[in-house]
């Protein structure tokens, strides 16, 4: 690696972390969360992208060095499909196989009473979680793994060991991924580590959420005690994948918080105890937490400003950017915020106006990170991704 | 007792070194050794699960 190029990855790590830290950096930085907008750019179908992840983890260093970014994830197609298969996951839809090729991979809802979890079945999730998910839940999941009790199969068998295999294989090419990043365009991994929401899980991955909704009219207490079951492994797993320099945060993915999911009171009541516990744990050992706020969460600001100052970045999707700084700007970092149906139907003029006022506003005294509001898909034109790059460097010095 | 009310298994095991240790009638040299290791590959499992379970 050049030193030059080096010195740049330095520079735009100091930048990175001292925004993070709420504090004001040479200039704004530029951390956009592009998924199939790589593909896009690069040349790629959305099938290439999701099914080969070779093909989806150059195109994000290509974007990487074509842009002048500061920091970008190593692949935000993240469901690479060739592990999906192997395992034979049933609530997974591919694009190319169950999906029109540029359509991007669907995670599918279970049907009334499909659920991949019971209603009856909280007790054996909360008595134990990793023996629940292995003997019940995957042989649901997975059109492969046979059930506990049955005989085994050639397809059982190879369904953990390809698995496992592709999975490990798989991570270890994001360690080169950000290795070249790093060396190719001076550009920083932006995340390391996954979370998600005890409560997220239960309506994603197990009761699905309108098998959760009504779980929280007819038995409330199996919720939050399953909710409190899962919050430690999450919270170890949130840990495993961390940066050991914890320099850069870990991905805290919501979905099922937001209005019009849930009420506030939903919220406060179900969503928030145990997530919060989690975010306070991992701040407690100094790492940071991306809060990807994706929907509309301004309702539940006053429960998230309980958090400890820096625990989070806190990301703006529909919410008003300008409430949230109110809010919660003294006590955190702030991404986002640029709305994609800008990005993906205005001009490329209105996107740099939109970005000028963010700066201005959100970004003023630093503690701000350019990005969208939300991942961005095949639908953000690149134009428009070029302006709002070119406006944070117009407007975003310091 | 099914299968589900016979182990606890805390973050990061599948099958704990307690359970696990039983099976040896005897260990001949560093049983720390053989407990670290049985460990370190079996949270190799965990991360199995649990990343189907968030990532995939």
């Amino acid at each position: 690696m050049s030193t030059a190029m080096e010195q740049r990855y330095q520079q735009r790590l100091a930048r990175y972390v001292t925004a993070m830290r709420n504090e004001k950096p040479d200039m704004v930085p530029i951390r956009p969360l592009v998924a199939e907008f790589t593909a896009c750019y690069a040349g790629y179908t959305i099938q290439e992208v999701t099914q080969d992840c070779q093909k989806a983890f150059a195109a994000a260093r290509k974007c990487a060095a074509d842009f002048d970014w500061d920091a970008v994830a190593g692949n935000m197609v993240y469901g690479w499909s060739g592990l999906t298969q192997a395992i034979g996951l049933r609530y997974y839809a591919t694009p190319g196989i169950d999906l029109p090729v540029n359509t991007s991979f669907q995670y599918l809802e279970p049907g009334d009473d499909e659920a991949w979890m019971r209603a009856d079945e909280y007790d054996l999730l909360i008595e134990d979680v990793t023996g629940y998910l292995f003997n019940v839940w995957l042989p649901r999941v997975s059109a492969d793994v046979s059930p506990t009790g049955q005989p085994s199969t050639f397809r059982n068998n190879m369904s953990f060991l390809k698995g496992g295999m592709a999975m490990l294989d798989y991570f270890h090419n994001f360690g080169r991924q950000a290795a070249l990043l790093r060396s190719e365009s001076g550009t920083v991994s932006c995340l390391s580590g996954i979370l998600k929401a005890p409560f997220d899980i239960l309506a994603d991955k197990l009761r699905g959420y309108k098998g959760l909704c009504m779980d929280m009219f007819r038995q409330p207490d199996k919720v939050l005690k399953a909710c409190e079951a899962l919050m430690p492994h999450l919270l170890h797993v949130a840990l495993s994948g961390a940066d050991p320099d914890k320099n850069v945060p870990i991905g805290l993915w919501m979905h099922r918080g937001c209005i019009p999911f849930l009420s506030p009171s939903q919220f406060e009541k179900f969503y928030w105890p145990t997530l919060k516990q989690i975010i306070e744990e991992l701040w407690a050992r100094g790492h940071q937490t991306l809060f990807y706020a994706e929907g509309e969460w301004n309702p539940n600001l006053k429960w998230i400003a309980e958090l400890p100052e820096l625990s989070i970045i806190y990301h703006v999707d529909r919410g008003d950017i300008f409430e949230v700084h109110r809010a919660v700007g003294e006590k955190f970092c702030i991404s986002g915020g640029v709305p994609n149906d800008l990005l993906a139907f205005g001009t490329p003029d209105e996107v740099k106006a939109c970005c000028k006022k963010v700066i201005e506003c959100v970004g003023r005294e630093g503690g701000y990170i350019m990005d969208a509001s939300a991942i961005m898909q095949d639908d953000t034109k690149v134009e428009n991704l070029r302006a709002m790059t070119d406006a944070t460097r117009e407007y975003g010095v310091y | 007792m099914n299968e589900h009310t016979q182990t606890k298994r805390p973050p990061g095991t599948c099958v704990t070194w307690e359970e696990k240790r039983p099976e040896f009638p005897k260990i001949e040299g560093d049983e720390q050794l053989v407990k670290r290791v049985w460990e370190d590959v079996d949270a190799l499992g965990y991360t199995y699960i649990w990343q189907v379970l968030l990532s995939f």
